[in-house]
């Protein structure tokens, strides 16, 4: 894929030296990353690295942790998240987030969609929010499958289809930034191949983080790639290089399968 | 192979045999077990079968006769009888104050020793002339020829009835039956009227009605505070030494003998507050107090029970933590809130202690009107029932228990549907 880094705008997502702690221990240190929407970014790096934290960081989800602190800057459009000022709500309606395991509402698959978009007050009409909701379920590539059963459960579908009804969610209330938690850990490989078909198809209209397991994977769908170990950012670049030409040791035995 | 083993008595450990004898003892051994402990949880269940089976036969055995009363035929002879009562003035609503002064208690007397001979009047419930004003009232044209109207006997010829009365009263009856003057019939004023103090007079419907209210009163007091405070604690509150110490108090709380909120209730509500005695809205508020920490229990058990990550995925769209809160994690908790609440309830309805303190045991004649009137509920009518020396009452006790039962089964049933209904609306 196209791989020009040089833009001269600001990122939509920049992280500058954040440390990340819960009570006395330091689960990220330093971390400094840009997300923006011409690129697709995966976290890679062993379990317990602080990829999935450093992730929740980025739409605050870790506030609902107890103990969990944020040190340094990250800017949305500039705009400092942590700041006072920000409304954490607001915030993750912008940053959405997709999780591991899929977690759809118990409700229909039509009100899934249509969350959202009514507690921010999207839709004005019916008609607003069953166009809301066709078009999120066709850009989660889920329209076909469920289109005559909107009012079925969500929780009935398949484990795949759950995800992309969970993808569809995030969508629904037009977020700029879309994180991903390991979305396709749960799912078969046929599942998981939609997926990342779906993530190359939302690529340019919403910037995305992703963070994965799966060395394949993060070749497939990311054109940057950061690599975690331990709580550091050891290596963040261009997918390409880093899998064909890693300038750090780790980065190399850990993508190799030395380690991890 | 290359390495030592690191122990010497794991390359020294007899291999294991698997068909051995002592390897059969012990698979026999474990069979027995299991077949015991079936058993035992067969036994324990027929006990149970058992005690229940014995509580509603004897229950029913008694009280279903409370449901019947004996009526005895008496002819009137109303032309002729000494009283004047113009028909007119039994149109439109004040019918039962015109008859009141019609000095029907004299003639349903005459009337009764007419037709069953001298003493007749005493083989009639005293309160028999109610039913001959009621005929009059429903059908006034009575007045202009004779009728044979099917009064209540009294309460010694209808335990007669039921062969549970004295010698001499089972003789009258025996006479009247011969005389073809006795029949048996529904109670109907069992379930319409309220305490009396005579036992073929009483009704069960006032004590019905004043727990319908105190029910009432509990149920919109206990459970909208009971939950909001189980999802204030499970959602809001900090984890610390104050959260931790009202986490005990409630546990305490939901322990605590029920006559001592009873107490609570008379020093507070009573003497403090001034509430009216007696009154269901006092009795509700009593017991709320008893029955808002099992709520809260149950409240809390419940939304633990909602998986993080339904909380993940709404906060993760950017809903606010009380969109959390009711859109998504009380409505799947709610069936579990709504068990606890079958079982706070189910308590506070059987409860008579905490009722005797504020004095919900006084005789109330008539039903309540509303929840600040005096008034009874069911157990502590029962409780008072069975306190009568009247022989009466024993059938009446076992009567009002089957009332209750009832009253419980349906509070049940609802309960049950609504959690059902509510489980299965995703």
């Amino acid at each position: 894929m196209t791989e020009q880094t040089t833009s001269s705008a600001p990122p939509k997502m920049a992280a500058r030296h954040v440390n990340v702690f819960y009570g006395d221990k330091q689960a990220i240190r330093d971390v400094s990353i840009e997300i923006d929407n011409d690129h697709v970014i995966a976290f890679i790096g062993p379990s317990g690295c602080g990829k999935s934290t450093f992730l929740r960081t980025l739409n605050r989800m870790n506030d609902t942790v107890a103990g969990a602190r944020v040190e340094g800057d990250i800017t949305l459009d500039g705009e400092n998240i942590y700041d006072p000022s920000m409304d954490v709500v607001q915030l993750r309606a912008r940053v959405g987030m997709v999780f591991q395991k899929p977690n759809p509402f118990p409700k229909s698959i039509y009100d899934n969609i249509a969350y959202g978009p009514r507690i921010h007050g999207l839709a004005n009409s019916k008609a607003d929010l069953d166009v809301i909701v066709e078009s999120a379920l066709r850009r989660a590539g889920l329209w076909d499958e469920v289109k005559d059963r909107l009012k079925d459960s969500g929780t009935a579908l398949s484990g795949g289809q759950q995800q992309r009804l969970c993808i569809g969610r995030a969508i629904a209330v037009e977020p700029e930034v879309i994180l991903m938690d390991e979305p396709c850990s749960a799912l078969d490989p046929i599942a998981t191949a939609k997926i990342e078909e779906l993530i190359h198809e939302l690529r340019g209209r919403y910037a995305i983080a992703i963070v994965t397991h799966n060395m394949q994977q993060a070749a497939r769908v990311s054109q940057r790639t950061a690599f975690f170990h331990l709580g550091t950012l050891v290596e963040y670049g261009v997918t390409s290089e880093i899998f064909t030409n890693p300038r750090e040791d780790r980065t190399k035995d850990y993508i190799t399968g030395r380690y991890g | 192979m290359t390495s030592p083993p690191p122990d010497e008595t794991l390359t020294r450990r007899i291999p294991t045999d698997w068909k051995g004898q002592a390897m059969q003892r012990r698979i026999a051994a474990r069979y027995r077990a299991e077949r015991r402990f079936r058993l035992i949880g067969l036994a324990s269940i027929l006990l149970s079968a058992g005690f229940l089976a014995f509580l509603l036969v004897s229950m029913l055995g008694n009280g279903l006769s409370g449901f019947t009363r004996t009526e005895i035929a008496v002819k009137f002879d109303f032309p002729r009888a000494p009283m004047v009562v113009d028909p007119a003035m039994l149109e439109g609503g004040n019918a039962d104050q015109v008859l009141a002064g019609a000095n029907l208690p004299v003639v349903t007397a005459q009337a009764a020793n007419a037709a069953l001979g001298e003493g007749g009047d005493a083989l009639i419930s005293s309160n028999a002339w109610l039913t001959v004003r009621d005929a009059i009232r429903d059908d006034p044209s009575i007045l202009q020829r004779e009728a044979v109207l099917s009064l209540p006997a009294s309460a010694d010829i209808d335990l007669a009835a039921k062969s549970q009365g004295t010698a001499q009263a089972e003789a009258a009856y025996a006479r009247l039956k011969q005389g073809g003057h006795v029949s048996r019939a529904i109670n109907m004023p069992f379930l319409t009227a309220s305490d009396a103090t005579d036992p073929t007079q009483v009704g069960i419907w006032g004590a019905f009605k004043g727990s319908l209210l105190t029910m009432l009163v509990t149920l919109l007091l206990s459970f909208p505070v009971g939950v909001l405070a189980a999802l204030y604690l499970e959602e809001y509150a900090p984890r610390n030494r104050w959260t931790d110490m009202i986490e005990v108090s409630i546990n305490n709380l939901a322990a605590v003998p029920s006559i001592i909120f009873g107490l609570l209730g008379l020093a507070v509500f009573l003497n403090m507050m001034h509430l009216p005695r007696s009154a269901p809205l006092v009795g509700g508020l009593t017991m709320a107090l008893m029955t808002m920490p099992v709520i809260v229990i149950a409240g809390r058990n419940a939304i633990k029970a909602v998986p993080p990550s339904i909380r993940d995925a709404a906060l993760g769209i950017g809903a606010s933590p009380v969109q959390v809160v009711f859109h998504h994690v009380l409505p799947l908790a709610l069936p579990g809130i709504m068990t606890g609440t079958i079982i706070g309830m189910a308590r506070a309805l059987g409860e008579t202690a905490p009722l005797l303190m504020i004095g919900m045991r006084a005789f109330i004649a008539s039903p309540p009107g509303g929840v600040t009137d005096p008034a009874t509920v069911l157990p502590v009518q029962i409780f008072l029932w069975s306190d009568e020396i009247s022989k009466g009452f024993v059938e009446k006790t076992s009567a009002a228990i089957i009332v209750l039962l009832l009253f419980l089964l349906g509070m049940n049933s609802i309960a049950i549907y609504l959690r059902n209904k509510f489980e299965k609306r995703w």
